[in-house]
């Protein structure tokens, strides 16, 4: 067989393994999400919203605690790790632009990002919950908004200095100041962008659980009480995928698929509006 | 410093002080706001430290990092046993995951037609989103089982028979063990790296590939001679960092580990990662050792992730030096 | 009548790259005078210099004076954003602001502190006729700016700079980045403007300079060659290197 005969039949064969391997790829995605559809469609009854947990191992409790829990957490978390998120990316690209000390932040903050979750819950345990004595819903959105912020820091910074130089100069050439120029003029310019990178920060940590373990740890309990332990679909996916109990895996199942679509539906949408922004 | 200097070229550019005063606002707010993420770090490690100090006291640090006894009722705690788990799902994740991954990037660079592109690297985004806890609980109750009925007794007849590697299928294949978390660890950071690859591979400028394929080389000779070398460095940076994250992986291990302190030498064992014994022992610890030697693994953790996530993205930032010229 | 008089201007960027050497020279009210040469010869750095743009960047140094109606506007204490509201700037790629086209001719309104909803659509009708755009743009207000064309962008720049009446228009080679049409209107108004407001045109185009201009400065490395009326400048220089650059023999 000649060299050439040779080279094209490994060419052929390197990519159909790649082939392969989307496939695979691909394969587990419709596999996961299919089965968490299945078998979450099955548990989704009303009572699941609407009902409490049933005494263990009973039949007919819901998860209405931990929704609520789960949207209070989220939802505190984001007030207080949105806004330091932007500021600090405005400082970043503004202020600071090109300065040394702000790529070294940006740099830390690109580690902060995939820092393990679990170590954030530690150390928020030793803040927040040992010194109060007790758990609490606020330490959890805490434990949250620590892992939003370099999120929302990042994506704010990157949009920004997209941004051109040249509309901040107009502005300036009318006579403003410059956090008029940041706020009036280039947040404007970056709407969409920053929108996009809040949206993906509340997705990151609407499915996480590890922070809140010993954070908000968890009530089996309707309460809106956030100074104390609160309920969240998360952890009490945790509890009852571990559990003996079938209804509570029934249950779990139904709060993945809650949660999958939540997140997926916020990853689709700031994925369409940042296309939908930038397709002019 | 040059802060201050950022501060006084700022202040001149709004001389009066009617106007000074909400500039200076405004600055000090973005500011402190970038400097949290300092604060935060330094003040976990700083309470990491404090936290474990009664156990570094106790059991030093050469003594820990190689001692395999984990024992809350003696109190003696040593982290040879997750650290070796973490290592292990760890390194067989990466094995899965990488090829693959890297596959995926090529085939998706490379192979797919126009209008395939797209709905693939949305599908790589979208598996990217799902957060680790239903990986972790679809592990449990769907592959486990496939796992412990087919899969684990496929490779105990085949592979097991094998001389040298009989030891590493040895025991019951229960389905909560080593491989299956490796498994799903590797379900979990295909998409991540198949993104990172992706995007490299997509750095390539399109002029240096017609020139290989002007000479006649086929595509997989541009793929593995041109493309590859290209991104290396991106490449690099994307594992390193899939690494720093299976790393630090919780849920998505807990559920099929177990949490047995041992050191297993078969994949169909139960074992334990420190993320795994963390969320599991951490409400329970009843001493202040206890407690203490859990903040020691998280401090080791830490270290690790840190230090691997600062080696990517060193590799990531020359990668794109290396580019935007 | 000399609204503005540069007096022995020397500048340096990053501390002591000298950019400009020497310049002095009268700009007379309602006139437009053009500023010409070859490429990095000064005259954009010349420009920046009267709105102090320079100073959004650092280690720059002015020497010299600018007098603006008797005040030396390099001085230390100068009051930059009152400055920048009576000389205004239009840059060479049109840079509307991400907002409606009535927003943007308001924006530098509204940091005068013209609240008043009237009396604002009054000023941006105003400019944008001063500007010769409102018939083109008077069904679009509440559209964004960024589906007006390149030259009716341009233009909209013009008006946001009018809304706010400077006394001084700098215009940094505001026709370079447009089509034959669009240069031709923007020439019109530089032209019709001069009346209402005193006019410094930077431009790399010679015939341009010479169509719209009443006064022309010719700068070569940072020096000023030569100054005088256009006519003169372009049909009878005294200096010999004014007269290579104009008849292309250089540049």
């Amino acid at each position: 067989m000649n060299i050439e005969k040779k080279r094209k039949i490994e060419s052929v064969i390197a990519l159909t393994l790649s082939g392969f391997a989307a496939t695979i790829g691909l394969f587990w995605l419709v596999y996961i999400l299919s089965d968490v559809l299945i078998h979450g469609l099955g548990a989704l009854h009303i009572s699941l919203f609407f009902n409490d947990p049933a005494p263990a191992g009973a039949e007919g409790g819901g998860l209405r605690n931990a929704f609520v829990g789960q949207l209070m957490i989220t939802f505190a978390a984001t007030l207080m790790g949105v806004p330091v998120g932007i500021l600090g990316g405005t400082f970043l690209a503004e202020y600071a632009r090109g300065k040394k000390f702000a790529r070294i932040i940006s740099i830390i903050s690109d580690i902060m990002v995939s820092v393990p979750s679990i170590v954030i819950g530690a150390f928020i345990y030793a803040m927040l919950v040992r010194p109060l004595h007790h758990f609490s819903g606020w330490a959890g959105a805490f434990a949250l908004s620590i892992i939003m912020i370099p999120v929302v820091l990042r994506t704010t910074e990157d949009m920004l200095s997209l941004v051109p130089w040249t509309l901040r100069e107009a502005a300036f050439a009318l006579g403003a100041p410059y956090y008029k120029v940041i706020i009036q003029v280039v947040y404007r310019g970056a709407a969409t962008g920053i929108l996009t990178g809040v949206l993906l920060s509340i997705a990151r940590v609407a499915g996480e659980t590890a922070p809140l373990l010993f954070t908000s740890f968890n009530n089996n309990f309707f309460s809106t009480d956030m100074n104390r332990p609160i309920a969240s679909l998360t952890v009490t996916i945790f509890q009852y995928a571990m559990g003996p109990y079938k209804s509570w895996h029934e249950q779990a199942w139904g709060a993945a698929l809650v949660v999958t679509l939540f997140i997926l539906v916020l990853t689709i949408a700031g994925r369409l509006i940042l296309k939908w922004r930038y397709r002019r | 410093m040059s802060i201050l200097r950022t501060c006084g070229k700022v202040c001149s550019l709004a001389i009066s002080p009617k106007r000074k005063f909400p500039e200076l606002i405004f600055l000090s707010l973005t500011a402190i706001a970038s400097f949290s993420v300092i604060f935060f770090i330094i003040g976990i490690i700083i309470v990491l430290f404090k936290e474990s100090s009664l156990a570094i006291g106790k059991f030093g640090i050469v003594d820990f990092l190689t001692s395999t006894v984990w024992n809350p009722v003696t109190g003696v705690f040593g982290a040879a046993t997750t650290i070796y788990g973490t290592f292990v799902t760890t390194a067989l994740a990466l094995l899965f995951a990488i090829p693959t991954a890297l596959g995926i990037a090529i085939f998706v660079t490379e192979i797919a037609p126009n209008f395939l592109k797209g709905p693939i690297g949305i599908a790589i985004e979208l598996l990217a989103a799902i957060p680790s806890i239903i990986y972790g609980m679809w592990g449990l109750f769907t592959l486990a089982p496939i796992m412990s009925r087919y899969i684990e007794p496929a490779l105990q007849n085949t592979f097991g028979k094998l001389p040298f590697l009989s030891v590493l299928f040895k025991g019951t294949p229960m389905g909560v063990d080593l491989l299956t978390a490796s498994v799903i660890l590797a379900i979990m950071i295909i998409p991540f790296t198949a993104s990172i690859a992706r995007d490299s591979f997509n750095l390539t400028p399109s002029v240096v590939k017609e020139s290989a394929y002007a000479i006649g080389a086929t595509q997989w000779e541009v793929v593995k001679n041109v493309v590859l070398p290209y991104s290396k460095l991106g490449v690099f940076g994307g594992v390193a960092l899939s690494l720093g994250r299976a790393l630090g992986e919780t849920m998505a291990v807990a559920f099929v580990l177990g949490n047995n302190h041992k050191i297993a030498t078969s994949l169909f064992d139960a074992a334990s990662t420190i993320t795994v014994t963390l969320a599991n022992e951490f409400t329970e610890a009843d001493s202040d050792l206890y407690l203490s030697s859990l903040y020691y693994l998280a401090l080791v953790l830490f270290v690790m992730s840190f230090v691997i996530l600062a080696i990517s993205k060193f590799f990531l930032l020359k990668a794109e030096r290396k580019y935007s010229r | 009548m000399t609204e503005i008089e540069v007096k022995s201007l020397d500048f340096y960027y990053n501390g002591d790259a000298r950019a400009l050497q020497n310049i002095s020279l009268p700009i007379y009210k309602n006139k437009v005078t053009a500023l010409i040469g070859p490429s990095g010869c000064g005259k954009t750095t010349l420009l920046r210099c009267f709105n102090r743009m320079h100073d959004l960047y650092p280690k720059h140094r002015y020497e010299g004076e600018i007098h603006f109606q008797e005040k030396n506007i390099l001085a230390n204490g100068v009051d930059l954003i009152n400055l920048r509201s009576r000389i205004g700037m239009v840059f060479q790629k049109p840079t509307p602001f991400p907002m409606s086209v009535a927003e943007n001719i308001a924006y530098g309104l509204r940091l005068k502190g013209i609240r008043n909803k009237s009396e604002l659509i009054g000023r941006i009708e105003e400019a944008l006729k001063h500007a010769a755009l409102w018939t083109e743009v008077r069904d679009k207000m509440n559209e964004s700016a960024y589906e007006l064309s390149g030259g009716q962008q341009q233009r909209l720049v013009i008006a946001r700079a009018l809304a706010v009446e400077p006394e001084v228009l700098l215009f940094d080679e505001p026709t370079s980045a447009l089509d034959p049409i669009s240069t031709a209107k923007i020439e019109e108004l530089v032209v019709s403007l001069k009346k209402d407001v005193t006019i410094i045109i930077v431009t790399h185009n010679m015939q341009q300079a010479a169509r719209v201009s009443d006064m022309t400065g010719f700068l070569y490395m940072g020096e000023l060659i030569e100054y005088g009326t256009t006519e003169k400048i372009f049909t009878n220089p005294d200096n010999k290197q004014t007269d290579d650059y104009i008849t292309g023999r250089f540049g």
